[in-house]
């Protein structure tokens, strides 16, 4: 029994960071019906300007380490905010209009483009986050084992995720980002300025996606140019799972799709883990095509 | 009339001498890119470097030797590609690569193209039992060092041995062998075999199911950036097992990984390091790596690297040929105790390193590698 709360922590702390990610594959599907294949590179981009920042500037050093870490939070996820919205103007916008494929053969390109990008830049070796920055201690809890680390991932994720859903459901942007998903041209006839509205989407997406790649760089210490590959495709799977275009299925999707990595692993085989993970992907939409939560956009007629 | 057989005898004469001038061309497969970048990219500063020493000393047969590198990516089907690319461009023979299975993948295709491949980190054991003549790898084989990993686990008295692999064909094969030995001894159990899934970032999952077989002993035979993960976590977790590893997890960034708490502790096998190679050659040739690129190699797969390159020079000059059977030949009869950047080299019929043995490291305080007596 212990075993198995223990790995249920272990789900959870691997499946926040998948639903961050998958935020990001599900908010661009919801609104253009694309899937943002760079996503899993901007994760890691993420996690590389987090050390740059993190090396350059000293922020914990002033600022101690919990309202140093929040600062380079805000500061990495503005970043490659920044990178999302380029991407966005580069690479997709100018094929708006073109058939879906190209845009999909397009975010292919920019992913590999990134990807060796940041092999360039930084080096194909394994860089390493300092090990002080965050306190290393354990918080005994019904005798589980668990880091102090661990829990402040799962919060700092819950605390962004149920932000974004707010800022969705609640605000005059959200509405407006809402309705460019349901109906682009309805949208615009509104007088909703649509091409803003997915260079917003190609900003909140990333920005989440690369607190993602912070989080991981702080929590594992290690990261790699091609960190992103894994990421994104177990990302982009927890999208699927919970229904892709569906905020809350991203979430619920992304944290299921941990908790039964770490069970599959823990009870069945742990060479078999993905395969169960995939295997039970297939079934759900076997049983429910529209993934877990379905997608919340209704068919156009 | 005349005028056209004088153009058709010079330009005759230009091809066949062009033929004969041409350098001699070595190929280098290693994996530039993918998640073993900075082995492949040392590599492919140790072979140059040594390239440009040859050719300022005058060559190879009076010609320049010319590099050319391909990138094996680290994956099995880049390595097919890289390796068809390779066979179309006139070398005599390729250095290269790193991991088992990706050489696996390229080993017929050479054969074929009746080029010689001398493998600098390939240990896995069945590459060399397939009876090509046109193979050589220059780093020992995985059933000697599950032999010295074995002895190390059974002279510390382990009695309850966890063996954790990646599924790679050099990790597997480790991981077999190993099982194998130890299930020979009546004293000691192996208690777990299992594969984790490597490039991930997260290994809790398995770590908390290794705890609960409760092994004295954990022997993972992956490669460097898994093991550094495995022991931070392991550290994370308060889990005071200490875990042996395999030549795979030999490089300096596995220390940076884990950082240095969790790293201390740690024992793993290894043809001996860099800065630990006794000869003279080695010591000129560390210093000149020094000057050229800022600091010492890393890795000592990059360093078989070149010194699969330097068998395979002494080889095309000792058969005075580049045909590719004369030097096979060459390489496995008359190159005896060659000395190498790693130590005395010669090649069994198989194309197996004879003579060096795997040596036990444990990590110091410091993240130091400290070969053990």
């Amino acid at each position: 029994m212990e075993q198995f709360f223990q790995q249920l922590t272990n789900g959870l702390a691997v499946g926040s960071i998948y639903a961050l990610i998958a935020l990001g594959y599900t908010m661009v599907y919801g609104v253009l019906k694309l899937i943002n294949f760079a996503h899993g590179d901007l994760f890691t981009i993420g996690a590389y300007l987090g050390l740059t920042v993190l090396t350059s500037l000293a922020l914990t050093g002033h600022l101690g380490p919990f309202l140093g870490v929040s600062v380079l939070a805000l500061m990495v996820m503005g970043l490659v905010a920044l990178v999302g919205a380029l991407l966005d103007r580069l690479a997709y916008r100018p094929l708006r209009e073109s058939p879906r494929l190209s845009a999909v053969v397009s975010a292919l390109g920019a992913s590999i483009f990134l990807q060796n990008g940041v092999m360039l830049i930084y080096g194909a070796r394994f860089q390493v986050y300092p090990q002080d920055i965050l306190p290393k201690m354990a918080i005994n809890l019904f005798g589980l084992y668990v880091p102090l680390i661990r829990i402040l991932v799962l919060v700092a994720s819950v605390v962004m995720m149920v932000a974004l859903y707010l800022f969705i459901q609640k605000t005059r942007i959200g509405t407006a980002i809402r309705a460019a998903a349901i109906d682009q041209g309805a949208a615009r006839l509104m007088g909703i300025d649509v091409n803003r509205v997915i260079l917003l989407v190609f900003m909140l997406g990333p920005a989440l996606g690369g607190a993602a790649g912070l989080m991981v760089g702080l929590y594992y210490g290690q990261i790699n140019f091609t960190m992103g590959w894994m990421y994104g495709l177990k990302a982009f799977t927890a999208a699927i799972l919970g229904g892709i275009g569906n905020i809350p299925g991203a979430m619920v999707g992304g944290i299921l799709l941990g908790i039964i990595e770490a069970m599959g692993a823990a009870y069945i085989s742990i060479a078999w883990k993905d395969a169960i993970a995939f295997m039970v992907l297939i079934l759900i939409l076997i049983l429910r095509p529209t993934g877990l939560l379905g997608e919340r956009v209704a068919e156009k007629v | 009339m005349k005028k056209l057989l004088f153009v058709a005898l010079a330009l005759g004469l230009m091809l066949s001498s062009a033929y004969a001038a041409g350098p001699v061309k070595i190929g280098l497969m290693g994996p530039m890119t993918g998640s073993w970048a900075s082995e492949g990219q040392e590599m492919k500063q140790v072979v140059e470097l040594l390239a440009e020493e040859l050719n300022a000393k005058g060559g190879l047969m009076g010609q320049q030797v010319v590099v050319v590198s391909e990138d094996d990516g680290g994956d099995p089907r880049t390595a097919a590609l890289a390796a068809q690319r390779l066979a179309t461009q006139g070398i005599v023979g390729v250095i290269g690569t790193y991991g088992s299975s990706v050489t696996e993948a390229t080993q017929n295709i050479y054969n074929e193209a009746k080029i010689i491949q001398i493998a600098n980190g390939s240990t896995a054991i069945r590459l060399t039992e397939k009876g090509l003549p046109f193979f050589f790898r220059t780093c020992p084989r995985d059933d000697e060092q599950a032999k010295v990993g074995v002895q190390a686990i059974e002279k510390m008295k382990f009695k309850k041995v966890a063996i954790l692999h990646d599924n790679t064909t050099y990790a597997k094969g480790l991981a077999d062998e190993a099982k194998g030995l130890l299930e020979q001894n009546k004293d000691v159990k192996v208690v777990f075999f299992e594969a984790l899934t490597p490039g991930e970032r997260d290994y809790t999952a398995i770590l908390t199911k290794l705890k609960a077989a409760e092994p004295e002993v954990v022997f993972f035979t992956g490669y460097y950036p898994e093991a550094g993960l495995l022991l931070r976590q392991k550290k994370e977790m308060n889990w005071n097992v200490p875990f042996i590893g395999g030549d795979a997890t030999n490089n300096p960034d596995l220390v940076k990984i884990a950082g240095k708490d969790a790293a201390a502790g740690f024992f793993f096998l290894s043809a001996p390091l860099p800065k630990d190679l006794p000869s003279e050659q080695a010591k000129q040739f560390l210093a000149a790596f020094t000057k050229k690129y800022g600091n010492p190699p890393n890795s000592i797969y990059a360093v078989l690297a070149g010194d699969g390159f330097r068998v395979l020079t002494t080889a095309i000059d000792g058969a005075k040929s580049t045909e590719a059977a004369k030097v096979a030949d060459y390489l496995h009869k008359d190159i005896k105790d060659f000395p190498g950047l790693t130590g005395k080299i010669s090649f069994n019929d198989k194309g197996d390193r004879v003579g060096e043995v795997y040596r036990v490291y444990e990590v110091n305080k410091d993240g130091e590698f400290i070969l053990m007596p």
